[in-house]
């Protein structure tokens, strides 16, 4: 083989093994369930044995009432959480943008929640909540109140703000980063104009760090969407279906119920879902990008 | 290390060998036989794995336990089964898998060992393994598929089975005056005073969290108030007035229970009764190790045992595991030797003695575990009103077990109103059965 | 900017509260998994107890040299699970890094698409929840992706390395390792595009006039200077892999199962066991929190990377 020909094979070379993977094991998958979604599939038998039965299963899907309020127990789950978390997790990068010694001790303690396992987060909150043993209501009982059925009646309340303990870091290191790497010259502009500190967040901090915000929001809000684990040990989707997240029914629905038909209609579902919140939050930054780039030359302009 | 033991074992498995030409013993031909068997994460099978060196050293048989809670091990064995060879030998299963795995033609007709003089120990007493649990876990094949009838035939035995009991703080219970209760109206009435009395303390603890949980809470009610799941024509009949009542008594006890009580799984309605939290508790047998357990439980020597109350009839639940031998098994015999051997006389008793539950009458009366475990006595009492027909075991009850559970954990916790609930699940059952053909003969 | 000598005190009384809120749950952690069952139900609030590594014990019971008199067997194998983890985990950062690697050199120098189209594709497969893949991905490795028994490299497999019927991806290590590389490829390949961009195309051309071939540009040249990326995309990749329940429990047979699946295992219902269990997840915590306290910085940079610059 000459010098040239080897050169121009190089890149599908360096890309070949990247491709032959990503293919086998994630698109090659999903079109087997876009497949196996139409079927009636036990697990007992392989896919080709399974009978064709057209869009029963979606159809059975959208009738059924458990099948909605997961979905709805999903969205209420991502949202809350996302929006929860990015109010926090902004506020306290605002609110220690300042030189400060051990600051970097403090982001490393930040991340510890975020990079331990889910299974091990979630066991823990599991035991913080316990009606009688956990600190929480150990704690509620010192101080004279009434101890607090967490994972009963308030299920939902305390898979979120588990989730929130371990994820508002994220947005926080995110939203510092974006903060620390504005413009300065904007920033002196503003302050010489005699911007107090709320003025300066509201109209040029915010507005300048608005693209990054959004692609962390979208971040967080696709991984909100993957949470499994740590709802799966703390409360297993009950009581009811109370904390009973899409991810996690597709699981039951395929292990427990033993329907994998209808488990791949309903992640069909949900991918549908995920990738219409992620289309419209993308046109969304590019529209708040472009105008972000406007108030950055307003802003130094009036220089 | 390994190496060296497995040499150990040789010799150990040769010299049984050499003993054992002089009376040709029935387990030669299998001595040195690894066997894999798949068992729950359950205080029966837990005390199983204490005797298991017992049975290797006996036959020189080894013996790898592979043991996982049970909707995983359900799981695992739906797709080792499905396979053309598999890796279990020996699966424990629980009931309601019965009807899945016979259905699907997965399990051994034990029929063949039973007639193989060189397998079949004739000191075994099949007669003495009690009737309930035979058939319940067994049979199949019988009358509605699942019960016993002429044309049933056994593809498993019982092992780790289990009636419910009442337990109940005789500390407690005597402090107030309180008799035990014979009937449902005063175990309710009880378990409700019970918070009144003893402050902080909940009555009665029960599952009662989403899934499986509460509908085992509520089934064990159903079947003394009067009521059954489907009628004999295979109409969902839960929604009935024996139906309501049943739900109205889990949702007396739990509003009457121990903090939290409306997520509990049986792991923290256990875990209340060993802390003290609660004065009595109506479930399964198998807690009676743990309770004398003085590492676990702080109400050691505090308990009392009743048979389950009456409502308009007795009936306690029949549950737990029995174990059986998977068609696409590789040591199909030397697994019926260890089927065998765990569940003899011999077996039964060392069991017992290990804090597991027995499936022989004759262990239940045995002296030695009497004299262990004082409760033996009540239960075996109890277990003449098992119950085998409190649920049905056909293949589509896990899901409609399911739905029955996620629907009662929200009458539990969001106030659904019962009627509408039990009709709900009525009529979701029916489009169910519907679909898998139960209505098929109208 | 405020400098630094006018904090305001509540100023620092948030903080101090910050720390305790991100520290504190595995701090209960670590000291309950020092407990006996007995004194975490008997529910004595303070730290007067008398710590024992029981229940670290109980739970490597298979991995010690020694015999343990508190247990009649051993029933927790955390030992094996643990070695399990490590080889995926550390198998799959590998080849995750290798193959992201070239895969992303290859996005950024030779221009096959834009890099908007990369980094939408990227974003488009980081939706996709490992729930989705729960039920493709067991049919597959089961049923599919299998080698006949019969088949000389399928006998030969069975030979070496025992087991029965027809060699399936799942069960095995490479199973779970395979599922992991496609997962995180996406993340890694956007996180070292980033850093790719940044090494100066005149390096490149420089060793190419000294003669070398493009594979050893790539090795000598561009790889040493991308390693912070290198070193933010492994913690993230092995991070998932050693993290990971879902598709591990659905792959795994008795002999591959990892970490994850037995602490969630072991929550069975008939006796939580809370001193064992949180001896079990302070072991899983302990490689990630190893990682955060040494590499806290380039876990930032992989973090603001992936969504700043991206």
């Amino acid at each position: 083989m000459s010098n040239a020909t080897l050169n121009r094979l190089t890149p599908y070379v360096f890309l070949a093994p990247a491709v032959v993977i990503m293919g086998l094991a994630l698109l090659y998958p999903l079109g087997y369930m876009v497949f196996g979604s139409f079927r009636a599939w036990d697990p007992s038998q392989t896919l080709g044995e399974s009978t064709f039965v057209g869009l029963k299963n979606y159809v059975t899907l959208w009738n059924d009432p458990n099948f909605r309020e997961s979905a709805a127990v999903t969205l209420k789950f991502a949202f809350t959480v996302v929006v929860v978390e990015m109010f926090i997790g902004v506020g306290l990068a605002l609110l220690l943008d300042r030189k400060l010694r051990g600051m970097s001790v403090l982001r490393t303690l930040f991340i510890l929640p975020m990079m331990i396992a889910p299974v091990v987060v979630g066991l823990v909150w599991r035991y913080m909540y316990h009606p009688t043993l956990g600190v929480f209501n150990k704690g509620l009982k010192t101080v004279g109140l009434d101890s607090v059925d967490w994972l009963g009646q308030h299920a939902l309340l305390s898979v979120i703000i588990a989730d929130i303990w371990q994820w508002t870091p994220f947005i926080f290191i995110l939203a510092l980063a974006a903060l620390q790497s504005l413009p300065r010259s904007a920033l002196e502009a503003a302050r010489i104009d005699g911007a107090t500190g709320w003025q300066q967040i509201i109209h040029i901090k915010l507005p300048l760090m608005m693209p990054v915000l959004i692609v962390t929001g979208l971040l967080r809000l696709i991984d909100a969407f993957k949470v499994l684990e740590v709802i799966l040990v703390m409360t297993e989707g009950g009581p009811g279906l109370s904390t009973e997240i899409l991810a996690l029914r597709i699981s039951r629905t395929a292990t427990e119920f033993r329907e994998l038909g209808v488990a791949a209609a309903m992640s069909n579902y949900l991918l549908i879902l995920l990738l219409m919140l992620t289309i419209v939050m993308l046109v969304y930054n590019r529209w708040v990008e472009y105008r972000a780039t406007r108030a950055m030359r307003i802003a130094e302009e009036n220089l | 290390m390994i190496r060296l033991s497995t040499t150990l074992r040789c010799i150990t498995a040769a010299s049984v060998m050499v003993l054992g030409q002089a009376i040709a013993g029935p387990y030669d031909d299998h001595a040195g036989t690894t066997l894999v068997v798949n068992f729950p994460a359950h205080p029966h099978y837990d005390a199983v794995r204490k005797i298991l060196p017992e049975f290797t050293k006996e036959t020189g048989i080894e013996v790898e336990v592979d043991q996982l809670p049970y909707l995983k091990m359900r799981e695992r064995q739906t797709l080792e089964l499905g396979q053309d060879e598999g890796d279990y030998d020996l699966i424990a299963y629980v009931v309601f898998s019965k009807a899945d795995y016979v259905y699907a033609d997965q399990l051994e007709n034990l029929a063949r060992y039973f007639m193989n003089p060189k397998l079949a120990d004739p000191s075994y007493d099949a007669d003495d393994l009690i009737d309930g649990y035979v058939y319940n876990i067994g049979f199949a094949g019988g009358n509605k598929g699942y019960l016993q009838g002429k044309t049933g035939s056994l593809f498993g035995i019982p092992y780790g089975s289990e009636t419910s009991v009442l337990g109940y703080r005789k500390d407690i219970f005597e402090k107030h005056g309180l008799s035990v209760p014979e009937t449902y109206d005063e175990m309710l009435d009880i378990a409700c005073k019970i918070p009144e009395l003893e402050p902080g303390m909940g009555g009665l603890s029960s599952r009662a969290a989403s899934g499986h949980h509460a509908s085992h809470a509520f089934l064990l009610h159903l079947a003394p108030l009067g009521g059954r799941v489907f009628d004999d024509s295979w109409n969902p009949i839960v929604n009935n007035e024996a139906g309501v009542q049943a739900a109205n008594a889990l949702k007396t006890i739990v509003g009457c229970g121990p903090e939290g009580a409306a997520s509990f799984g049986f792991g923290e309605a256990l875990g209340s009764f060993l802390a003290g939290d609660t004065a009595m508790f109506l479930d399964t047998t198998v807690v009676a190790g743990q309770i004398d357990d003085p590492s676990k439980s702080k109400v050691v020597g505090k308990v009392g045992w009743a048979m389950h109350p009456m409502g308009t009839r007795r009936g306690s639940q029949t549950g737990g595991f029995g174990i059986g031998i998977p068609k696409n098994a590789e040591n199909k015999e030397a697994a019926f030797l260890l089927m065998q051997w765990l569940t003899s006389k011999k077996g039964d008793k060392l069991v017992a003695m290990a804090g597991g539950n027995p499936s022989r009458f004759s262990t239940h009366e045995d002296a030695d575990v009497n004299a262990k475990f004082p409760h033996m006595k009540t239960f075996g009492e109890a277990l003449k009103h098992a119950d085998p027909d409190w649920r049905p075991i056909i293949p589509v009850w896990g899901k409609i077990n399911a739905d029955l559970g996620t629907t009662l954990s929200k009458v539990l916790t969001e106030d659904l109103d019962i009627q509408t609930a039990l009709d709900g699940v009525a009529e979701r059952a029916t489009a169910i059965m519907e679909e898998a053909g139960y209505y098929t003969w109208r | 900017m405020v400098t630094e000598k006018s904090q305001h005190p509540g100023f620092y009384a948030i903080i101090v509260m910050l720390i305790i809120m991100s520290v504190g749950p595995i701090a209960i952690m670590l000291i309950n998994s020092f407990k006996l069952d007995v004194d975490i139900i008997s529910g004595s609030t303070g730290l007067l107890f008398m710590p024992t590594i029981q229940n670290y014990e109980t739970a490597l019971c298979d991995i010690l040299p020694y015999e343990l008199d508190h247990l009649d067997y051993c029933a927790l194998k955390f030992g094996g699970a643990f070695i399990n983890s490590l080889i995926i985990a550390l198998v799959s950062t590998v080849l995750t890094l290798i193959i992201g690697c070239m895969a992303a050199y290859a996005l950024v120098r030779f221009k096959f698409f834009g890099r908007d189209t990369a980094s939408a594709t990227t974003l488009m497969v980081r939706m996709v929840p490992p729930a989705v893949l729960l039920v493709p991905v067991f049919g597959l490795w089961n049923n599919e992706f299998c080698i006949d028994k019969a088949s000389w490299l399928g006998s030969l497999i069975r030979e070496t390395f025992g087991g029965r019927g027809d060699v399936c991806l799942a069960g095995t290590h490479s199973g779970i390792i395979i599922i992991y590389v496609a997962m995180n490829l996406p993340f890694v390949i956007w996180i070292l595009q980033s850093f790719i961009v940044q090494v100066p195309r005149q390096l490149e051309e420089a060793a190419r006039m000294d003669g070398a071939s493009p594979f050893q540009v790539f090795f000598k040249v561009v790889l040493p200077l991308i390693k912070p990326g290198l070193a933010a995309a492994a913690i993230f990749t092995f991070r998932i892999a050693w993290n990971e329940y879902l598709l591990a429990s659905a792959l795994s047979d008795r002999d591959t199962k990892t970490v994850p699946i037995l602490i969630v295992n072991n929550m069975s219902e008939f006796n939580v066991e809370w001193g064992v269990i949180m001896a079990t997840g302070m072991l899983l915590a302990i490689p990630p929190i190893i990682f955060t306290l040494f590499a806290s910085r380039q876990i930032i940079t992989g973090m603001t990377a992936g969504a700043v610059k991206g």
